[in-house]
């Protein structure tokens, strides 16, 4: 599996020379699987930028196919949509997954298309994509396939509301995406069904929005901090640990920091042989 | 008066190294005038700085006025608002003046809270928020500026502004295509028009019309501020995005007599070395035809004092 980073921020975009080495798009990571496929795991702005890229290979001529998952549906998750240039390409196939409120695949499809609404986009609506676009539920409870490989989702607590974390496993391996993950509490040890879905993971990416002492002003906002991530990569005994999501307002040097402080805190839980590695835009990590 | 620019692009945020000298957010253009409170022009994403740096103000006590004025609720017009800091301070006076639509102003900006997208719903913000339906054509008071409008030719309409204060008088003209070629509506267009078939005589009319009320609104304004996302060949594939290009605003600057013209809404994979060079070839161009404008291209952090003292 090969993982790229095309959106490592969250909340909103956050442009400017400050932010010039993580980089300032939103969510957005892509998966290459070992026999070719791709999988794209979130639509932050980072998708534009992806997308463009896609468009010099098979997508340009309408011979693409790929699956997304779709954590949640809050607008740095989404955002990238309506400037993902191979959804107007006609002969493209996308299948999306994501959560589907009580399961449902035509209220997760709703909230889509509700943000393509005329009042907000010169799109209108998802009909207007040439691309064959599906959306699907996915399953909590059970694995799925797409790609060729198998995938299991996980809903846990963001803020108010819920997003999916998603185990990808190929070969024998394992990648992790848990990004928006609001512990039970704020500050409370991640809870044990969580770490037993990122058991042994090779890599698995966590969100890292704050620093503790941040939080303490943002509660129960729904994110971790580096202290909860450091947590979850020691008990659940990954190989590697991704930070990702960083706060808007930290500069690239808050995030070096801010990696520093979460390398620190996997030491002292007696995590000195997790790898750390910093998700920045345009890296790519191989498993 | 000051006008300072927070966010300078089109379509989308574009954070990144190719972007750091012009700037990557989206549209948002504070006015303040010498004595009264800011008027900003639409809410895109440079709006969140903008914000931070008015809770170095009243606003962080609870005391602030603002004034925000709304081009389109297209996303990167509006996607800022949910991170204007002052909006979660009680006791801040906030009015939002946008086009009036079938539906009422709040329900169109309670849309982007609503929860499968955002996790603070607009009626949890803590300050005093009012929604001014504006239709074209009209004109109202804001402090001591005066304000009027007039539509512009983008799908599902947006409306020009000019803001009047301290004897002197700026324009925001953005989103647009140039009147001539095309008339756009609430249709969705797949395929780009073509540009060499006659209008019907209604169409010509309409974009005549609209045409005239731009130079009308523009006439002898110390800045327009103009929707040059594309390059005239990328307007011509493109004709229904809703965009214009540098040598129709130049047009529309001579014929309005304006002092100053700045290119704004930058394409979103305009490169800053993209920027500058369009910048200095329309700057031959203007001193080529000895226009009496001047021609700046707007980047964030730029300044432009206009107007008394």
């Amino acid at each position: 599996m090969k993982i790229r980073f095309w959106g490592v921020r969250g909340s909103i975009p956050a442009p400017g020379p400050d932010t010039n080495r993580y980089g300032g798009n939103t969510s957005c990571v892509s998966v290459t699987t070992a026999t070719g496929g791709l999988i794209i795991i979130d639509m932050g702005t980072g998708l534009m930028h992806l997308g463009n890229s896609l468009m010099t290979r098979e997508f340009g001529k309408g011979q693409g196919k790929a699956a997304i998952l779709l954590s949640h549906t809050h607008w740095d998750h989404i955002q990238g949509l309506g400037f993902f240039a191979p959804v107007f390409i006609a002969g493209n196939r996308f299948t999306v997954w994501g959560p589907g409120p009580y399961g449902s695949a035509e209220m997760l499809e709703e909230i889509l298309e509700g943000q393509m609404d005329p009042n907000f986009s010169p799109l209108q609506t998802l009909k207007n994509f040439s691309a064959t676009f599906e959306v699907k539920a996915a399953p909590t409870d059970a694995v799925f396939e797409a790609e060729g490989v198998r995938i299991r989702a996980r809903e846990h607590p963001h803020g108010a509301t819920t997003a999916l974390a998603f185990r990808i496993e190929e070969n024998g391996k394992t990648f992790v995406y848990a990004s928006d993950v609001g512990q039970p509490e704020d500050g409370a040890p991640p809870a044990a069904d969580a770490i037993e879905f990122y058991r042994g993971a090779d890599v698995l990416l966590h969100d890292t929005t704050y620093r503790p002492e941040d939080q303490a002003t943002r509660r129960n906002r729904g994110f971790s901090t580096y202290e909860d991530a450091a947590a979850a990569a020691v008990a659940a005994q990954v190989k590697r640990l991704v930070t990702f999501h960083y706060d808007q307002d930290y500069s690239d040097d808050d995030v070096d920091a801010l990696v520093a402080s979460c390398r620190n805190a996997l030491d002292v839980r007696g995590g000195n042989t997790i790898e750390i590695v910093p998700a920045r835009e345009g890296d790519e990590l191989t498993i | 008066m000051k006008v300072r620019f927070w966010g300078v692009r089109g379509s989308i945020p574009v954070p990144g190294r190719a972007t750091n000298r012009y700037g990557g957010n989206t549209s948002c253009v504070e006015v303040r005038p010498n004595n009264g409170s800011p008027i900003i022009i639409d809410a895109g994403t440079g709006l969140r700085r903008l914000g931070k740096s008015l809770m170095e103000e009243s606003f962080r006590d609870g005391r602030g006025k603002a004034s925000i004025l709304i081009s389109h609720t297209h996303w990167d017009h509006v996607q800022g608002l949910p991170f204007f800091s002052p909006l979660y301070r009680e006791g801040n006076q906030v009015e939002i003046y946008a086009r009036q639509r079938d539906l009422h102003l709040e329900a169109v900006f309670s849309a982007q809270h609503r929860a499968p997208y955002f996790p603070v719903p607009l009626s949890a913000m803590h300050a005093e928020m009012r929604f001014h339906e504006v239709i074209e054509g009209a004109n109202f008071q804001i402090g001591n500026a005066k304000v009027s409008c007039t539509r512009l030719n983008h799908p599902w309409v947006a409306i020009a502004y000019r803001v009047e204060v301290d004897g002197a008088a700026v324009v925001y003209c953005s989103d647009t295509a140039p009147f001539a070629d095309y008339l756009l509506g609430t249709d969705f267009v797949t395929q780009a028009p073509s540009l060499d078939g006659p209008l019907s005589p209604e169409t010509e009319a309409e974009l005549a019309h609209m045409r005239a009320g731009v130079i009308h609104l523009a006439r002898g304004a110390d800045l327009l501020i103009y929707d040059t996302q594309f390059t005239k060949e990328e307007y011509r594939q493109r004709p229904h995005w809703g965009h214009s290009h540098p040598d129709d605003a130049i047009q529309i600057s001579r014929e309005a007599g304006v002092k100053s013209l700045c290119l704004f809404h930058h394409a979103p994979l305009r490169s800053d070395d993209d920027n500058d060079q369009i910048l200095a070839q329309y700057r031959d161009v203007v001193t080529a035809q000895h226009d009496k404008f001047t021609l700046v291209s707007a980047y964030e952090g730029l300044e432009i004092p206009l107007g008394d003292e």
